[in-house]
């Protein structure tokens, strides 16, 4: 359990959020061009790293939106919320 | 609205707490991105629509609720008449707004039960099943939110000192009111 700052609703906890995956996933711009390893490589394949993650989450039980988030998955402590479509505040 | 059904009845009271359904209540949600469809909405009827977060606004007719950044709950402050489920503001908003496509009008009469709390104990009925912080919301006249109570979607809105309303989906709301039935018993 922990608490998300929504960047629309402000500090909520985490059951009121839904988690949606790995951010920052680009689609390919010609998927009809794409071997079947590369095209399962984009559409399955997920990070899942023990460390600094980019995710997507979404305020399900509160504004429903959508919106990115950096979070350590060993310690579940978030370094950074931002919206979608901007840049990663940190790399 | 028509054939209508109360979905919760009688007035229950506890001590310093009651709780009661308020019906008929006409509801809106409305939704716009553009700058037009807020001075749109505005002028047409008169009511500011709140931009900042978990904030509402009221007009003599209407209270506007922030759902989200382009997303608002317009309802009736008066009950309206219970022989029909023709509103003159969703015609209205319906003519300046979705017609000229700046935003949808969805009339949610019938999809949101609104119970009226008041006493001094409505937030400790709330702590008692929702993950939400009330500390600072309960002082705040006007405050908006949307969290879960038992596990169910609500809206709360603050009205005054000792005095909320609460919006929660039909099918869940006597569920819910039993719910807090049985938890305002305890309190």
């Amino acid at each position: 359990m922990f608490i998300i700052n929504c960047p629309f609703c402000g500090e909520r906890e985490q059951s009121e959020f839904k988690a949606g995956g790995e951010a920052h996933i680009i689609r390919p711009k010609q998927p009809t061009e794409l071997s079947d390893d590369q095209w399962a490589e984009y559409l399955f394949m997920r990070k899942n790293i023990k460390g600094i993650q980019f995710e997507r989450w979404n305020h399900a039980h509160g504004c429903r939106k959508w919106f990115n988030l950096v979070r350590d998955t060993s310690n579940d402590e978030i370094k950074a919320v931002y919206k979608m479509g901007e840049k990663p505040p940190i790399k | 609205m028509l054939s209508y059904n109360q979905a919760l009845k009688g007035k229950k009271i506890f001590q310093d707490l009651q709780m009661e359904e308020i019906k008929p209540i006409m509801k809106l949600i409305i939704r716009g991105k553009k700058r037009e469809f807020i001075s749109a909405v505005g002028k047409s009827l008169n009511i500011l629509l709140p931009t900042e977060s978990n904030t509402s606004t009221q007009s003599d007719k209407l209270t506007a609720l922030w759902l989200s950044p382009d997303e608002w709950m317009l309802f009736s402050n008066e009950t309206v008449r219970e022989d029909s489920n023709h509103y003159e503001i969703k015609e209205l908003l319906s003519n300046k707004i979705s017609i000229k496509n700046l935003g949808a009008i969805t009339d949610v009469t019938d999809q949101f039960v609104m119970i009226e709390l008041k006493g001094n104990k409505i937030y400790e009925l709330f702590q008692t099943g929702s993950p939400f912080n009330f500390n600072d919301f309960q002082n705040k006249k006007g405050a908006v939110t949307q969290t879960i109570l038992n596990k169910i979607d609500i809206i709360v809105h603050n009205l005054d000192k000792n005095v909320a309303n609460l919006f929660v989906r039909r099918s869940f709301s006597q569920h819910l009111f039993s719910w807090m039935n049985d938890a305002a018993s305890r309190l």
